[in-house]
């Protein structure tokens, strides 16, 4: 455990150290696109963009994670299995929409910026947790909550110690999910005018700059490959 | 029938299957008996070729089984098990069809066959014939199993712990009826169980298994003697060996050639004498009468002779 | 299907005419759809196609009077059906009806709204409106929940609806049916490509997964490694595979320019088929495998003792029994091929996704529009055609 926690920190320093170096490797751009006349991006500086990507797609994943659990919660409950055909709708309707065409339904309403995009990824970080929060109250065994209630807990306790203890590894899962896919969606945001590690890859397809492209690409797959490797490390039993 | 010679099976370096060699005679009904994990799966899944052995060879009417073609192998032979491993999508009839069908036999004979063995497990072929497997009980389920492995008549049958999954009740009227297919079909079965009661009700043959290795084999009564070996004194259980050797004896055989008084409890000269002491005991008697039948001319059981058996 | 302890429970009670669990979103998501377009308006009309939309009142016209009533009534039939179990398709069918009032009560407003005004002048629905549409939609959904969760029969009817109206030329007088018949040549093309883009990919996937799967079944090494790659195309952000493969592609056609002419190259439909594809590898993969795995180890040792082959224990038992599961999965790949084709037009892919970038660059709604309804409508379509072959087959067994 120790050793594979080292091994990320290295991973995360090799990646930083990569943001630093990439304004300062002009000869490394200029080698691999050899007819591309500015490779180098400067229009705003990585650590910047990194910034951004983070509190976005990480700002949205705890709204989302709020509201999907709070949805699930509610949704368990006796009175709230109402609810559940409704969940399932949201589910369904929203498998069929991509998240690109929330963005740009949200960007003549909400105009050019973070806001589309912060729209699409609450809505669709909030699913997984959902789903994952529902699946594990459910499958908390009915012998259990008859014995805790036998004991004379209440409702709310029976919540808070057995029923979300049980539930967490599902719910956790449900996270990260939710974390992967926003840090995945935030990159698409560029289009809709995000600041975020794809805005390189947006302005470099947009002027024809290969090298923007590959930079962009190659940083927004490197800090979503370490997210998951750090989510999956830090939920691991 | 079946000949285990120096059969040896290793996981790793671990030998789940020891140096076994044995026989199987045609025609009767060889258990493997044995507690859990002791190798008698392993065993008997060697026949047909589900295990390969890492040592030694067995042979199937005195061919080696390692030179057969593994599937033509297996629909020769007849293979149930504790799971039943019923096809759930397919019904009762198809499930029994399954080896005859690979045979490619033509559909009135197939349809034919599978009412017969319907009948022979005790099934009313118009009720179960075209219920699914998920339709049928326990018991039921197991039957159909056994059906579907005598489909094709095989003269050989694998039975590993069939019957283990259900209620005792069940479990003997199975075991009743498996006797009375055998004495009908004079099949030859290995028959895998763990459970000692079951071993003496079906078994012509015993062989003993422990740790991989033969224990102990022969006719039950022989297994059984005084003085047997330890693994068999610890399976059978100390203070109940006794009782199940008893089991093992005909009781005719110690009845005194003497006429009956009237109104002694009656006992059929074809009961082992754990059911004459069992008589006994609940007619609060220590004298039975064991009436004429063919080759037994009749006589009197008494308990001395019982005692001094045991 | 899932199985629904507390609605069966519900049936098996003798008070069975209570009302469904279904009964009380949809009573809320009808109330909704209904009070919607009254708070938060009807239509918007712009003087031209430059200038941003001011809301607008709803001409109350002998035509649009008529539509108005009936998608109230649609609304309202939609609250009662739902309160009895046996009703609730037609319900669902309910929704279909009021969604098509809904679009007739805009398409014939939006007509007279532009009575008299210059040919420049655009109506098209308001907020309010396409919020009903969606609390319809949910509403239908919500109907279906509990029979598999696809409402096929509200798709199907509102599908022909639409049609209907667009063929009569009820809704001419909204923007995006304008535009969509000016570009209508486009809008084909564009859903060809799409169609091309999100089939090329989905073949490419499973020629890959399919063999890859069987192959991986009886080996776990194989199984393992299968799963880490197909676990990290997941984790990569679809725009960044985009970018990642434009490198390699490029280098490729620039070193065999042969390549060319079957179009590979770093932009085009080539890098985004396989970036797709490389997203379709995890869920077909992995219900593959799962599928396979249906059929459990007695029933695998029962069927080999038996002597069935291998080839048999597949194709007689292995893929019978999680066809189910299978096809899910290919359901799953199948949705998510049609949403990430529109992103290849990033990349110069084409695809329905080449109108919605264009109508992002000219923030103008009605082209965002005719790239996002198309994309949606094939989802929609792909993901109930697969879930009724998946009930059918289920049924069949
Ligand atoms: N494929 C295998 N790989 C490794 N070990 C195995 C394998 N198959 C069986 N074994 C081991 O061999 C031993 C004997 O197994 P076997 O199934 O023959 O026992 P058994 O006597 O039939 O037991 P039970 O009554 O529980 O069925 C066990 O310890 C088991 O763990
Ligand atoms: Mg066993």
């Amino acid at each position: 455990m120790r050793r594979r926690w080292a091994w990320l920190l290295a991973q995360a320093a090799a990646f930083l150290l990569a943001l630093w170096a990439a304004p300062r490797a002009e000869g490394l751009w200029r080698w691999l696109f050899p007819g591309i006349a500015r490779p180098v991006w400067e229009s705003q500086s990585w650590f910047v963009l990194l910034g951004e990507h983070l509190m976005l797609s990480l700002g949205a994943a705890a709204i989302a994670g709020t509201i999907g659990l709070a949805a699930a919660i509610l949704a368990t409950r006796p009175g709230g299995q109402r609810l559940r055909p409704l969940l399932d709708a949201v589910f369904s309707l929203a498998q069929a929409i991509p998240p690109v065409a929330v963005i740009a339904l949200a960007l003549p309403l909400l105009g050019f910026g973070a806001a589309p995009t912060l729209l699409a990824l609450v809505l669709y970080a909030s699913l997984p947790v959902m789903r994952g929060a529902v699946a594990g109250l459910d499958a908390v065994p009915p012998a259990v909550l008859d014995a805790a209630r036998g004991t004379g807990m209440g409702r709310a306790g029976i919540l808070a110690r057995v029923e979300l203890p049980l539930a967490m590894p599902v719910i956790q899962a449900g996270l990260r999910v939710a974390v992967v896919l926003s840090i995945a969606t935030t990159a698409v945001g560029a289009v809709a005018g995000a600041q975020c590690l794809g805005t390189p890859i947006v302005t470099g397809l947009a002027n024809g700059n290969m090298a923007w492209v590959a930079q962009g690409a190659v940083f927004t797959a490197w800090l979503a490959l370490l997210a998951d490797r750090a989510l999956r490390l830090a939920l691991a039993r | 029938m079946i000949r285990f010679e120096g059969v040896s099976r290793r996981y790793g370096d671990r030998a789940v299957v020891d140096r076994v060699t044995l026989e199987v005679p045609g025609g009767s009904i060889c258990v493997l008996l044995g507690e859990s994990g002791s190798g008698k799966s392993t065993l008997m899944r060697m026949v047909n070729r589900l295990v390969e052995p890492s040592a030694g060879r067995v042979l199937v009417d005195g061919r080696d089984v390692a030179q057969a073609e593994p599937e033509a192998l297996r629909r020769g032979i007849g293979y149930v098990i504790q799971s039943v491993g019923l096809f759930p999508h397919w019904r009762v009839a198809e499930n029994i069809a399954t080896v005859p069908r690979l045979l490619g036999w033509e559909a009135a004979r197939i349809a034919e066959r599978v009412d017969a063995l319907l009948a022979l497990v005790g099934l009313d072929p118009a009720r179960f014939r075209d219920r699914f497997p998920h339709e049928l009980s326990g018991g039921q389920a197991q039957r159909v199993g056994l059906a579907r492995a005598l489909a094709a008549d095989p003269p050989l049958l694998l039975m590993d712990e069939p019957f283990s999954a259900l209620d005792p009740g069940t479990r003997r009227d199975l075991q009743v009826e498996l006797r009375r297919i055998h004495a009908r079909t004079g099949k030859t079965i290995l028959f895998v169980t763990h459970d000692v009661e079951e071993a003496l009700v079906l078994a012509d043959e015993l062989a003993v298994l422990e740790d991989g290795r033969l224990a102990a084999r022969g006719r039950p009564a022989q297994v059984l003697e005084t003085g047997a070996d330890r693994t068999v004194r610890r399976l059978f259980g100390e203070e109940s060996l006794a009782f199940h050797r008893l089991g093992t004896l005909p009781a005719a055989r110690l009845a005194r050639p003497e006429d009956a008084e009237d109104g002694l409890p009656v006992l059929p000269a074809t009961a082992s004498l754990k059911q004459a002491l069992m008589l006994m005991l609940e007619q609060g008697t220590d004298r039975l009468a064991v009436p004429a039948e063919a080759g037994f001319p009749g006589g009197t059981l008494h308990w001395a002779d019982l005692v001094r058996a045991a | 299907m899932a199985p629904r302890p507390a609605a069966l429970s519900a049936r098996a009670t003798p008070e069975a005419a209570a009302p469904p669990r279904e009964a009380t979103a949809v009573a809320l998501l009808a109330a909704g759809a209904a009070l919607c377009p009254f708070l938060l308006g009807w239509l918007s009309v712009a003087p031209n196609r430059l200038l941003s939309p001011r809301p607008a009142e709803l001409p109350m016209t002998p035509a649009v009077g008529p539509a108005l009533g009936l998608f109230l009534l649609g609304c309202l039939a939609m609250l009662l059906l739902a309160r009895r179990e046996r009703l609730l398709p037609w319900a669902e069918a309910a929704a279909a009806l009021a969604l098509a009032a809904l679009l007739a009560t805009a398409g014939l407003g939006a007509r007279a709204a532009l009575e008299g005004a210059s040919p420049l002048a655009r109506a098209m629905p308001a907020a309010g409106t396409w919020l009903s549409m969606l609390l319809l939609a949910l509403a239908a959904g919500s109907c279906a929940a509990g029979r598999g969760g696809t409402p096929a029969r509200f798709l199907l009817l509102s599908a022909l609806g639409a049609a209907a109206l667009l063929a009569a030329g009820l809704l001419d007088g909204l923007s995006v049916v304008r535009e969509a018949a000016a570009r209508g040549g486009e809008i084909r093309a564009a859903l060809g490509q799409h169609l091309a883009l999100a089939g090329g990919a989905l073949a490419l996937a499973l020629s890959l997964a399919v063999p890859l799967g069987l192959l991986a079944l009886a080996r776990p090494r194989l199984e393992a490694a299968l799963m880490a790659v197909a676990n990290g195309f997941q984790v990569i952000p679809s725009i960044a595979l985009f970018g990642l493969l434009m490198g390699p592609l490029a280098a490729l056609a620039a070193a065999f320019p042969a390549l060319r002419g079957w179009g590979v190259g770093g932009i085009g439909p080539a890098p985004a088929t396989l970036a797709i594809a490389a997203y379709l590898l995890l869920p077909l993969a992995s219900a593959l495998l799962a599928g396979l795995r249906v059929a459990g180890p007695g029933l695998l040792d029962a069927a080999r003792g038996q002597g069935l082959t291998s080839r048999q224990v597949l194709l007689r038992l292995r893929i019978p029994l999680g066809r189910g599961v299978i096809l899910g999965g290919l359901r799953v790949a199948a949705v998510q091929a049609v949403g990430l084709a529109t992103l290849a037009a990033l990349i110069g892919g084409g695809g329905l996704g080449a109108l919605v970038f264009q109508g992002i660059g000219q923030l103008a709604t009605d082209l965002i529009l005719l790239g996002v309804l198309p994309v949606v409508a094939l989802s929609l379509l792909v993901d109930a055609l697969l879930a009724a072959l998946q009930s059918a087959l289920e049924v069949g067994r």
